[in-house]
């Protein structure tokens, strides 16, 4: 992948606790447990700076849980707030979420947006209970006790021999700060005693969304605000040669126009005089390449550099060779736009030597950097804040909005806001990955699956590994060179590879007449996690009794991503002659380890059902003569009221293992079973996204 | 492009607006930027996603392809004038109840086309309501969710 720097996967089982310290801060406890690898860039920035805690207790007994990622949809707000509440015992209303605020939290490790609950969650969690301890020990010594003989209650430390001793935990707080630290970690709570963790306690957020109260980046307004529009190249680049830019100054309601070397911005006092005046701008560039949409395939596989070689398991070509039957084909799925409502945005604010930046994205730490560096100023000199963000689905790294909208209102010394369009977002951004998947797999007599090998194009290794213990096991991710610019897209490759291999299992099931769900079972033994939730799934379906009436047909996949496990079996209506596809009901069994807000995660699957769709049935980034023509939700079609299924879930939770992002795992799964069901019903193998009713209509 | 500026009179929300502002202007500008009513949202600016979606006179208009001029003598609602004081409106209590949200970006153009739907037909079946919101756009994808809130606004709004 060219664009775009990796997610660190955060593990299933969290970090390794490394470094643990109470921070001395004005008015209030600051706990800093740093469970980052010690070597990484966020232990080294986080020590001695006495802001980069995980939570603080103030003196007034709120508590303020600090996080790097944003809010982005995914509830993380809510589920730090519950962590946290629960190992204080406070109630969830005294407990405030700042997240993504570069000036006021950890930095982010590279965590992706979508499992930043597995990374962020432990340690909040165990900061919250560090903070329980000292405040409990605080008490103790001023009641002289054994902090045994206390207990946090209610934002209350209370006397356990006599409830009539009790001091609020703000009082305490100060006094907390200075107690020594003792050998050990503190104990968490065992998630059997939890009261608001693990309970669909509704969004913190809720309100402010019902009642149009929170702010997006473009909803912000300080004093002197402008607005701005840039000049853009032609779609797939190309180097400006010049440009008449000086009449677009005198346009009405145009403040200035930016003209350095590699941007030309119009701000104005509104956005449509920026907009207007930007448009009317003559420029002439040296184009990109005329790529176009046709010969993809062949061009990404023409271009291929083996890039890695992933867990490689016995021998391939002798076990293929030997096999009894073999079993190849090659699947395809293309480029994929985000396409969040809330296009890219960015709000900048000089003040005294210093840029503010409220950004809509996923990342401000790379923001901040990219700020930085397009503005000559140190790191410490910006600051990135994420407002509320309107969706990202991995799209919202890129800072370039943000470097632009500082450039421009470094050079007026005012607010600027540059704020995208939809054509721009459909456009200006990069994609999720097209890729070329081919599965060579080979049968022993015994119908096991005896080798399994897999060559990936250009979508990345994520997910690439299949999770079955087939004996022989072979994956060569290839890097090629991709006409459009690309970038994690939700769950980066691994929908892509789930789809090739789920569909090749179903294919390979159905030549050896052997029940797709068995087959996979019988692979299963490396994964436990799956296998248990393949056989939820199975049983709640009522898989072994099924017959499906005509023209309806069910499909079974499963994937693992992002420390999830998912079991999907989706029921699809064919229409023969018109090609169309009906998704009537998703099931879905999924084991996130332990589950901190149940509804929330029901409500994060439910849209991975529903995003998947779009991608199994209609989208496609599509392009001709190096232009996008995909540009509208006319022509890039998301999914609508009308796709939305009846969806169930099973959610298996293990308590015993960390939070794990729940927002990719069926997500993965969906097409493949979609795909699988179209089988199930009309005997049409489809090996190529999206299912469009061409697709279906012309399928052998 | 010299366009005649003569006031344009809009109640919004139930206060009277004198706006020197040009008639092609979209509804949608006005009220995010000249009135700092920004809850209403900006998502295509084609009217293809309803992001943007506020009522003119009890129907719903997508407020990115309206001209203000339309709204000139006229009463628009917008989500901001949806509660009364801290007494929310039966549908953002559906809302709150059906968890009807990720990111919200979406959540007060849903609103407002939902409290459109439920003064029209006060018990919208499943389809209706499919095929009223069907303008409407959520990449959170929480479609169904939102019919689920619909019809607990409906009960609600019964009662
Ligand atoms: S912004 Fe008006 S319909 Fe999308
Ligand atoms: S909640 Fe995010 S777009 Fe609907």
């Amino acid at each position: 992948m060219r664009a775009g720097r990796r997610c660190r996967e955060a593990g299933a089982d969290g970090p390794e606790l490394t470094r643990r310290e109470f921070l001395r801060a004005a008015g209030g406890l600051v706990v800093a447990v740093s469970l980052w690898p010690e070597t990484s860039a966020v232990s080294a920035a986080a020590a001695g700076e006495d802001r980069a805690g995980w939570l603080r207790v103030g003196e007034d007994g709120r508590v303020t849980v600090f996080g790097p990622i944003p809010e982005v949809g995914q509830g993380l707000r809510t589920e730090l707030a519950q962590l946290a509440a629960e190992e204080l015992r406070v109630p969830l209303s005294s407990v405030d979420v700042i997240l993504g605020d570069t000036e006021r939290v950890p930095p982010d490790g590279g965590i992706c947006a979508g499992s930043a609950i597995s990374a962020i969650g432990p340690e909040v969690r165990r900061a919250a209970a560090e903070a329980r301890e000292a405040l409990a020990a605080a008490a103790a010594a001023q009641w002289r006790v054994r902090p045994e003989q206390v207990q946090l209650s209610e934002g209350r430390a209370v006397l356990i021999s006599d409830e009539g001793t009790s001091l609020p935990i703000g009082d305490l707080a100060r006094a907390a700060a200075r107690m020594r630290r003792r050998g050990r970690a503190a104990v968490l709570t065992p998630p059997a005693e939890f009261r608001v963790a693990g309970r669909p306690v509704p969004s913190v957020d809720g309100r402010s969304y019902v009642t149009g109260a929170a702010k997006y980046t473009a909803d912000i307004r300080p004093q002197g605000l402008a607005f701005a529009k840039v000049l853009r190249p032609p779609d797939l680049g190309g180097r400006l040669l010049s440009a008449q830019a000086r009449a677009a100054a005198s346009q009405p309601g145009v403040i200035a126009v930016v003209e350095e070397e590699d941007l030309i911005g119009v701000v104005a006092s509104r956005p449509e005089a920026a907009e207007r005046a930007a448009l009317g701008i003559q420029a002439s560039w040296q184009e990109g390449p005329p790529v176009s949409g046709f010969s993809l395939y062949q061009d990404l596989r023409a271009s291929a550099e083996l890039e890695s070689e992933l867990g490689s398991r016995g021998d391939v070509e002798a076990a293929l060779a030997a096999a009894r039957h073999g079993y190849s084909a090659s699947y395809r799925t293309p480029f994929l736009a985000h396409a969040p409502i809330e296009p890219h945005a960015a709000l900048a604010m000089p003040e005294d030597g210093r840029m503010v930046v409220h950004a809509s994205t996923q990342r401000p730490f790379q923001h901040r950097a990219a700020v930085a560096r397009a503005l000559g100023l140190p790191e410490g000199r910006v600051r990135v804040v994420c407002p509320a963000v309107g969706g990202a689905f991995g799209g919202k790294d890129s800072p370039e909005v943000s470097a632009q909208a500082a450039r421009l209102a470094q050079a007026l010394g005012r607010p600027v806001l540059l704020a995208q369009s939809r054509e721009e977002e459909l456009t200006r951004n990069y994609f999720g990955p097209a890729a070329v998947i081919d599965v060579r797999c080979g049968v022993a007599p015994d119908d096991r699956i005896a080798a399994w090998d897999c060559d990936v194009f250009n979508c990345g290794s994520r997910g690439a590994l299949a999770p079955y213990a087939f004996e022989n096991h072979r994956v060569r991710v290839h890097a090629c060179k991709s006409p459009l610019p690309q970038g994690p897209w939700r769950g980066m490759g691994a929908p892509a590879s789930a789809f090739a291999r789920e569909v090749h299992l179903d294919h390979v099931a159905s030549q050896l007449g052997a029940d797709p769900i068995a087959l996979r079972l019988r692979h299963l033994d490396d994964a436990p996690r799956l296998a248990r939730v393949v056989r939820s799934a199975a049983e709640r379906y009522g898989w072994r009794d099924r017959r499906p009436p005509t023209g309806l047909g069910s499909g079974f996949a499963c994937a693992v991503d992002a420390g999830s496990s998912a079991a999907v079996i989706a029921d699809v209506e064919v229409e023969r002659t018109s090609g169309y596809l009906r998704v009537r009901r998703v099931l879905v069994a999924q084991d996130s380890g332990l589950v901190v807000n149940p509804d929330n995660m029901r409500n994060v699957i439910e849209g991975a059902v529903v995003m998947g769709l779009g991608f199994t049935l209609r989208e496609a980034v599509r392009y001709q003569q190096g232009r996008i023509l995909t540009r509208s939700f006319a022509s890039y079609a998301i999914p609508t009221f009308y796709d939305a299924p009846a969806v169930d879930i099973v959610l298996q939770s293990d308590p015993d293992r960390p939070p794990q992002g729940g927002g990719t795992a069926a997500l993965c799964a969906i097409a493949p079973a979609v795909a699988n069901a179209v089988f199930d019903a009309i005997g049409t193998r489809l090996r190529e996204l999206p299912l469009s009713p061409a697709r279906v209509r012309s399928a052998p | 492009m010299a366009e005649s500026i003569e006031p344009i009179i809009i109640s919004v929300n139930g206060t009277e607006r004198r706006l020197a502002v040009e008639r092609s202007r979209s509804l949608l500008s006005v009220l995010r930027i000249e009135l700092g009513l920004t809850g209403t949202k900006y998502g295509c600016g084609a009217g293809q996603c309803g992001a943007c979606t506020a009522l003119l006179e009890g129907r719903p208009v997508r407020a990115c392809v309206t001209p203000v001029s339309h709204a000139d003598g006229r009463a628009v609602l917008t989500i901001e004038g949806l509660a009364e004081e801290e007494t929310l409106h039966p549908v953002q209590e559906a809302f709150l109840e059906a968890q009807a949200f990720q990111c919200g970006y979406c959540t007060p153009g849903m609103t407002m086309e939902a409290v459109a739907l439920i003064w029209q037909k006060p018990r919208p079946s499943e389809l209706e309501i499919r095929e009223a919101m069907s303008g409407h756009l959520c990449r959170c994808g929480t479609y169904a969710r939102i019919i689920k809130a619909i019809h607990l606004a409906a009960d609600k709004m019964q009662r």
